[in-house]
């Protein structure tokens, strides 16, 4: 109650300010009064009670200070007052509070759109209930499909049977989870739609939806009941598909959808939030129990391990013990199926283990991918809001001492350097909160740039730029030390600042140490820039030399189609080869296309399948990278632009039937026949009993297919449709390659045109440019580089920026001085000379302090160069001459006017 | 004349103010007369602590106020203890006389 009133009153006194002060007045005014009487009645005359009273009491407006002080709200007026002042001094100069509201802006929003990535990259749970109690059990992101002991003995991936062993073992999981470690990509079609739309997939246990704890927007979510044999089909429907293709019509729950030629009831639609259980672009938009995997066999096999597991572990259980517990669960269920894990791996199974991690993000896929980029950024982020800073507290100090004398005058009347400086500090707090707000537009604007540049190619990216709860905190916190950071400097030089010095006149009183400190900070900004600039020449160079490499296939004028399975579209073994021969003859014919070809994946679309292989006559080796393979049809090497370096490709001689070839790359016949011609041998897959399946008819050239950095992978290719007699084909075509004369992007109708009349349940799941599908390698070099080149920019130009304002407020401040050196005889290169050179040395030592912090930065950056070295002298020289040169163009506008002056009117100046 | 004005003891003015109020409604100036009169001219306070203490009583709902006309017709804010307050003057006096208690048992030791 007290407290309430306490409040009131100071509201009161805050709203009704002049009321209660002219009440407080009345009641002095009484009480002076009221003691000048009884002085007088003791026999004073009136003039001497008056005299009296006001000794014994003291003036009556520090009396009234006094009262008003020791309420709470006279603190918030002076700030109030403070602010109130500082807006009305930064209205006076617009451009100048314009400049430097425009210059936190980019800072904090660069910032601040940064943090809005990190935050939701590295720190927010997935939007599930209780995410905490979430843990993996597994510590990397190994996909997708594997046998036998897993890397370092750290178990990720888990067969069917093997989950369904844990499952049921480990009692300290209110549920546990799996689901394919990786999406399908489906072909989708309604009851109403002519054609299939493709969409992406994901195969999760009954158990997944209760596990995360998440409520349907509509219908229902999986039950463990639906993920069996016998159960109908049904499927959840993401909320952003349900949204986006179904315009959230409740009539979907219910219907039912062809999902790979297999009718799937729509059961419910998951809460607008929920991506799944990995943050990724393009997640999920169905999911379907692991019952209606179409490769049964991956639900039986203890020997496929292809599940990531997740569970929610019970309240108050100590994971230690539980992860502990599922080590001894993996050791014993190993024991009793020994023939999972080959026999040369045998030793390997006493190391098994499971390590249990938190989950609360789920599967750190993007976390792992993106943690180094987004340090790098986070780091150039604050390089350049370090810039910002340092070019605002010089163009604050700058004005500071065109305002000595109001400075002077309010210490000399009795103003405390105390509030001198808060005052200072208001007004730096004031403009860094322009710049914060103004900063979250900015950051608004940039996150969506960054999440373009980032995901290139990708339809949907589960991450908003919109400023969340925590960006806006951060924001905040940010403007405010930014504006403690440059305000310090101004605030301190004025509090230093004499007023006897300042009255007397003498203009100059300051320059000799404010200037001082604007040439450190003029130092501080090219050395933070060369950093910058540096760091930007690297990155970009690095960018340029891996998109412009030899990849070992041509990108120009090509076009990847990708399909979805053909399993999916009713296509059964028997039927492959009557498609394939009209693929091949009608995808020629389609104008523009001067030549077509089929295989199961192409380069650098992410996709890689790898097998150990017996040569005949050699003994079994299989130790090392299993090589890489894939099936090609006709015309492949030539439609993608290899070159055969030695034999024949393969052709459509290559069928069923005739006798079976392999072609391999340069690696292969480099590590398999290091000494011998490979030509002529024959080799297999997996064990010896094969070793005599495919003959080597050609060598290629090294064509790069999956590490953009590495060397190409030893790979072999097969024809489309040549196996060992009797075993299944493996591995169908999934994509088509185009060599078209005519603009890639205007083909994509005819393409898809042509794919229909062949067949209508054919999808097509993209289309992209050669050059397109390879780019989307470089993503995120993509995006440090640009960052970095656009950083550096603002660098450069802020440290002219500076520079320029420096230099010119030297100039004004030395008029006097320059004149008097013109009368003595200087002649106007003398008087360049004497203002260049000190904007020289400012650089000059800026360059020198900076530039072994760039090269420490080079040295940090090596592992995300590609054939540039840390140290790259070309860069580190071209970017020193452009900053000393932009500098020197920057400081020379000034110079110029200082020869100028007229050395009569200089000494009549001040 | 020897002057024998000594400094209040912290913390006591309220108190004391409380307690000159707990006989009557009386405005500034007659609290501060009070005060000087019945601790005979031991005390004496000046307008700065005083009404920054009536401030802060009121703020804290130990006193209300009112305007009034004076006995010679001048207008004046008096102040009355509230029900609060005639509380916290029971309290203060009896924690005060403790005090005072234990002080003068620890000055008289010997």
């Amino acid at each position: 109650m007290p407290r309430l009133r306490k409040l009131l009153d100071g509201l009161r006194s805050l709203l009704w300010g002049q009321r209660v002060s002219r009440e407080l007045d009345e009641e002095l005014k009484t009480f002076m009064e009221m003691a000048t009487e009884e002085k007088m009645r003791s026999g004073m005359t009136r003039p001497e009670a008056v005299r009296a009273v006001r000794l014994e009491q003291g003036s009556a407006e520090v009396t009234k200070e006094n009262v008003y002080a020791s309420g709470w709200e006279s603190g918030v007026e002076r700030i109030w007052r403070d602010i109130r002042f500082g807006v009305r001094s930064l209205r006076k100069s617009p451009v100048f509070s314009a400049v430097i509201v425009l210059t936190l802006t980019l800072g904090i929003g660069a910032n601040t759109a940064i943090f809005t990535l990190m935050n939701a990259v590295m720190l927010e749970s997935l939007p599930v209930s209780n995410p905490t109690q979430l843990y993996r059990l597994g510590d990397n992101n190994n996909c997708c499909s594997m046998t036998g002991t897993q890397d370092g003995g750290s178990f990720v991936l888990y067969s069917h049977p093997l989950y369904e062993y844990l499952r049921d073992h480990t009692s300290e999981f209110e549920q546990l989870a799996a689901f394919a470690s990786y999406l399908e990509d489906l072909s989708v079609r309604g009851p109403h739609d002519s054609a299939s739309q493709p969409y992406k997939g994901e195969f999760v246990s009954g158990n997944y939806f209760q596990m995360f704890g998440i409520q349907p927007s509509v219908g229902r979510l999986l039950t463990p009941s639906d993920d069996s044999a016998t159960a109908p089909r049904v499927a959840v429907m993401s909320y952003r598909t349900w949204q986006k293709f179904y315009a959230l019509d409740p009539s979907v729950v219910g219907s039912t959808l062809d999902i790979d030629g297999t009718g799937y009831t729509i059961a419910g639609v998951t809460t607008p939030q929920f991506y799944g259980d990995t943050l990724r672009s393009d997640p999920p938009d169905f999911w379907l129990p692991l019952a209606g995997e179409p490769e049964q066999w991956r639900l039986q096999s203890a020997n496929v391990e292809w599940l990531y597991l997740l569970g929610r572990l019970k309240g108050g259980i100590n994971p230690d013990a539980v992860q502990a517990r599922l080590t001894v669960e993996l050791q014993q269920w190993l024991g009793s199926h020994r023939d999972v894990i080959p026999q040369r791996d045998w030793d390997e199974i006493p190391r098994q283990h499971i390590r249990l991690t938190r989950a609360a993000r789920g599967v750190e896929q993007m976390q792992t991918d993106y943690s180094l980029a987004l340090r790098v950024l986070a780091t150039l982020s604050t390089l350049l809001l370090l810039i910002a800073c340092a070019n605002v507290a010089n163009l604050m100090l700058g004005r500071g001492s065109d305002h000595q004398s109001q400075t002077a005058v309010r210490l000399a009347l009795g103003g405390t350097r105390g509030r001198l400086v808060s005052q200072l500090l208001t007004e730096s707090l004031l403009l860094a909160v322009a710049g914060g707000v103004a900063g979250l537009y900015v950051a608004y604007a940039g996150t969506r740039a960054l999440l373009l540049l980032a995901f290139r190619g990708a339809h949907f990216i589960p991450i908003s730029a919109r400023p969340s709860v925590a960006v806006l905190v951060f924001a905040m916190l940010l403007s405010l030390a930014t504006g403690i950071v440059f305000g310090i400097a101004p605030a301190w030089m004025a509090s230093r600042s004499n007023p006897a010095d300042a009255l007397r006149g003498s203009g100059r009183a300051l320059t000799g140490r404010s200037s001082t400190v604007q040439k450190s900070l003029i130092v501080v900004q090219v050395s933070l820039s060369i950093v910058l600039l540096v760091g930007a020449g690297l990155l970009t160079r690095s960018l340029r030399n891996l998109e412009g490499q030899q990849f070992g296939f041509v990108t120009d004028g090509r076009l990847i189609v990708s399909l979805t399975s053909l399993q999916a579209a009713g296509y059964t073994e028997e039927k492959l080869p009557a498609l394939y021969e009209r693929l091949e003859e009608r995808l020629p014919q389609i104008p523009g296309v001067l030549s077509a070809s089929l295989s199961t994946y192409s380069p650098l679309e992410g996709n890689n399948w790898s097998e150990y292989i017996s040569i005949q006559g050699k003994p079994p080796d299989f130790s090392g990278t299993a090589p890489s393979w894939l099936r090609v049809g006709p015309h492949y090497f030539q439609t993608i632009g290899t070159r055969l370096l030695q034999g024949r490709l393969i052709d459509e001689r290559d069928r069923p039937g005739a006798p079976q070839v392999a072609v391999v790359n340069d690696a292969f016949a480099r590590r398999f026949f290091p000494k011998e011609n490979p030509i002529g041998h024959y080799f297999g897959m997996t064990d010896i009993g094969h070793s005599g399946d495919y003959e080597i008819v050609g060598v290629v050239e090294d064509a790069k297919y999956q590490d953009t950095r590495g060397p190409a992978y030893p790979t072999f290719f097969l024809p489309l449709l040549q196996v060992h007699a009797g075993e299944p084909v493996r591995g169908w075509v999934s994509t088509i390659e185009l060599h078209v004369a005519a603009r890639p992007e205007n083909l994509e109708p005819g393409i898809r045109q042509a794919i229909s009349e062949i067949d209508p349940n054919l999808t097509v799941l993209r289309v992209v440019s050669f050059r397109e599908q390879v780019a989307r390698n470089f993503n995120q070099e993509r995006l440090i580089a640009r960052l970095a080149e656009v950083f550096g920019m603002l660098a450069l130009i802020l440290a002219c920026v500076g520079l320029y304002g420096v230099t010119a407020y030297v100039v004004t401040r030395r008029t006097n001085e320059i004149g008097i050196r013109m009368a003595l005889g200087a002649d106007r290169r003398k008087v360049l000379g004497l203002v260049l050179r000190s904007a020289l040395l400012q650089v000059g030592i800026g360059l020198a302090l900076g530039i072994p912090v760039a090269l420490a930065t080079g040295l940090g950056l090596a592992s995300q160069l590609y054939r540039v070295k840390s140290y790259d002298p070309a860069i580190l020289i071209l970017a020193a001459v452009t900053l000393a040169s932009c500098a020197l163009l920057a400081a020379f506008v000034p110079a110029r006017r200082a020869t100028k002056i007229d050395p009569l009117r200089a000494l009549r100046y001040e | 004349m020897t002057d024998k004005r000594s400094a209040i003891v912290q913390g006591t003015l309220d108190m004391l103010i409380l307690k000159t109020l707990a006989l009557e409604p009386m405005h500034g100036y007659g609290i501060a007369v009070r005060l000087e009169q019945k601790s005979q001219g031991a005390f004496r306070i000046n307008a700065g602590s005083l009404f920054v203490a009536l401030q802060r009583l009121q703020r804290e709902g130990l006193i209300k106020d009112e305007w009034k006309a004076t006995e010679n017709g001048r207008r004046a804010k008096y102040y009355a203890l509230t029900h609060q307050g005639r509380k916290r003057l029971d309290s203060e006096t009896r924690e005060w006389g403790r005090q005072v208690a234990a002080i003068t048992r620890i000055l008289e030791a010997s």
